[in-house]
């Protein structure tokens, strides 16, 4: 086998920055409790952050066309409690379906407002996280939602089947991102959704309908959301209001942490799946370390900004930035 | 991020109209204005509401002026100062912060108006601008899961060495610690042998709860009773025992009965929780103020019984509608 020079190993530490970070997590929760890495444990946290990461994998091509979802949280909450609500009314049959329809109207509407009306994608999701917040509460009368007759049901196998020994949820997170890969790496749409991102005057320039990409971003996010909304409903067979509140920042974070940037034009799915499995496993490791709850709050975030820190030091080759 | 729904101004209309229509004895009716933490955010608070206004109605003494804060606490001062701004008879405060709206409350009291704390304290700094606290006492709902617990444990005869771990409300909310409080002081007083393995946050949430129980599974081999701070979070544990195939033999004990609670004690896979009844705490926030009006003496801190309720006496309960 060739030796490695110095540079070699630079430039792979280059490419994997945010890998090496989640190997560290992992020896050391692993040193710090033996059963971090029990099969039991290890499929329990990447069920867990099936959701998370369903919706995680919409936002990064929202991310990398140069605009946020701050809406995602709240959208989850819609459609999980719309689904219930519909469960029992018209059947699991026609429930799906009907909450897709719904929750990728709203995705159209922002998408709408950011990719063609050009507003600020920021302020748009931000108003959109509080007014679908109070479009679910004005659905369910603020009352929680629960599937009457759990047993009687084959609804529950999106959030709590298992198929060959895998937990379907895990199975739907790891096929979705399979795909979404492939359309962002591999598709005319996936570079466009770079092109538009990267620079939008370019790319509007060289002939790429930029409003259209920006929309069917939008459109992509709320039907990943809706995907999580059907696992969390289904998993848990009944929902508070509430239930998403919050997500879109761990959402955020989880793609962030996958070396995303804010500012559009970089990242990808893999990555994307990584930010998602180190944010799913710092807060387990933390359980199982014990630590006062208090201090993991504190903990996680140090976690992540590290994790930032030597993903971006990895990029540069150096710990420090040149310009002061 | 609290921008919710604003019907309750419409409520509140219709509750005048129909309060206000009657006079008794020729005298004109106390008026109790009301400012809520945050209706339809869950079940409780909206059928407390509800509770409230049918409660006004049916006395024809009473006209209430009911106000919803939204979770917001800039908008329950303001709310207050239109209240303290209308000369009310009274105002009844459900806190959405136990800090923040001292001043407010302290303002009323400077304006001779009395104020009823509903459902959740405020600090003690602000106890001397309180006329009365109505409500659920939070540390003897914690105390009595607590000797629910043990009374299972010494009926299944494993008294001398249960353990427990417990899921705790959000961090910070006085209902969460005193709850919690309740439970670690009293446990080991009636099971002096069980021990509390760990106590995690579940947040009130439900999916929380249940990847928090999903950890301490992992962690354990051997859990044989779990408190969680309110039904909603114990049913979140129940479904990851559940999926782990280890509910025989746990016993589940939570606080503030929910319909999914009671559903899940019928299943027999629930022992027991406290039945605090929404509507109970309405009716008791409405007397208080109305007490007060009519120059009775009352306690500082006047709770509403929040009895014990288990699998064996559930049939004296109905179901919750939250």
């Amino acid at each position: 086998m060739a030796t490695l020079s110095k540079q070699d190993i630079g430039k792979i530490l280059a490419r994997q920055g945010i890998l090496i970070a989640f190997a560290f997590f992992i020896i050391g929760f692993t040193l710090a409790n033996g059963r971090f890495l029990s099969p039991d444990n290890v499929m329990g946290v990447i069920r867990s952050s099936a959701i998370l990461g369903v919706m995680a994998l919409g936002v990064t091509f929202v991310v990398i066309s140069g605009n946020l979802d701050l809406s995602v949280g709240s959208m989850m909450s819609f459609s999980t409690i719309v689904v219930l609500d519909l469960h029992d009314k018209i059947g699991p049959a026609l429930a799906i379906p009907a909450m897709f329809a719904m929750t990728l109207c709203l995705g159209a509407f922002i998408g709408f407002l950011v990719g063609y009306l050009k507003l600020n994608s920021l302020i748009v999701t931000l108003g959109m996280l509080s007014a679908i917040h109070g479009l679910t509460l004005t659905y369910s009368g603020g009352q929680n939602m629960d599937i009457a007759d759990k047993d009687g049901t084959w609804f529950d196998v999106f959030g709590q089947g298992t198929a060959l020994g895998i937990p379907v949820p895990i199975l739907i997170f790891l096929a979705l991102a399979a795909l979404l890969g492939i359309v962002l790496a591999k598709t005319p749409f996936g570079r466009k959704v770079y092109a538009v991102g990267g620079n939008g005057t370019a790319a509007t320039f060289s002939g790429i309908k930029r409003a259209r990409t920006v929309f069917l971003c939008y459109l992509m996010s709320a039907g990943c959301v809706a995907t999580a909304g059907l696992i969390q409903a289904s998993r848990s067979m009944g929902s508070q209001n509430t239930v998403g509140q919050g997500l879109e920042l761990e959402v955020l974070a989880a793609v962030i942490l996958g070396g995303a940037s804010l500012l559009g034009g970089s990242g990808t799915i893999f990555k994307t799946v990584i930010g998602v499995l180190i944010l799913g496993f710092i807060q387990n490791g933390l359980l199982l370390v014990g630590l006062q709850f208090y201090v993991q709050f504190v903990v996680t975030w140090i976690i992540i900004i590290l994790a930032v820190w030597l993903d971006i030091a990895a990029k540069r080759g150096k710990l420090w930035s040149n310009i002061a | 991020m609290t921008i919710r729904t604003t019907l309750t101004a419409t409520v509140a209309t219709a509750a005048i109209a129909t309060a206000g229509a009657a006079f008794a004895d020729g005298h004109s009716p106390m008026r109790i204005g009301i400012t809520q933490n945050n209706v339809g955010v869950d079940s409780y608070q909206t059928t407390y509401e509800q509770a409230f206004i049918a409660a006004a109605e049916a006395n024809d003494n009473v006209e209430v002026v009911v106000l919803d804060a939204g979770g917001d606490v800039a908008r329950q001062i303001a709310q207050m100062e239109d209240l303290i701004q209308q000369e009310v008879d009274a105002i009844i405060i459900w806190p959405t912060n136990g800090e923040a709206v001292i001043p407010a409350v302290r303002k009323a009291a400077q304006a001779d108006i009395p104020v009823v704390v509903t459902n959740s304290n405020i600090a003690e700094a602000g106890f001397d601008f309180v006329a009365s606290f109505s409500g659920p006492d939070n540390i003897t709902q914690g105390s009595r899961s607590a000797e629910i617990m043990c009374d299972r444990f010494k009926a299944l005869g494993i008294e001398n060495e249960a353990q427990v771990v417990q899921i705790s409300g959000q961090p910070g909310y006085t209902t969460a610690i005193e709850r919690a409080k309740g439970f670690e002081d009293r446990l080991p007083e009636v099971c002096p042998n069980v021990t509390l393995l760990e106590t995690q946050p579940g947040d009130w949430n439900r999916e929380k709860s249940q990847q928090v129980m999903e950890a301490f599974l992992v962690k354990y081999d051997d859990i044989d009773g779990v408190y969680a701070g309110d039904d909603n979070m114990g049913v979140g544990a129940l479904n990851a025992a559940n999926a782990a195939g280890r509910t025989e033999g746990i016993t589940f004990v939570g606080a503030t009965n929910f319909a999914v609670g009671y559903e899940a004690m019928e299943r027999g896979e629930y022992w027991g929780s406290i039945y605090q009844s929404p509507v109970d705490d309405a009716e008791a926030a409405l007397k208080t103020a109305i007490d007060l009006l009519n120059g009775e003496e009352l306690p500082f801190l006047n709770y509403f019984d929040t009895p014990k309720i288990t699998q064996d006496n559930m049939s004296e309960f109905t179901k919750p509608v939250f």
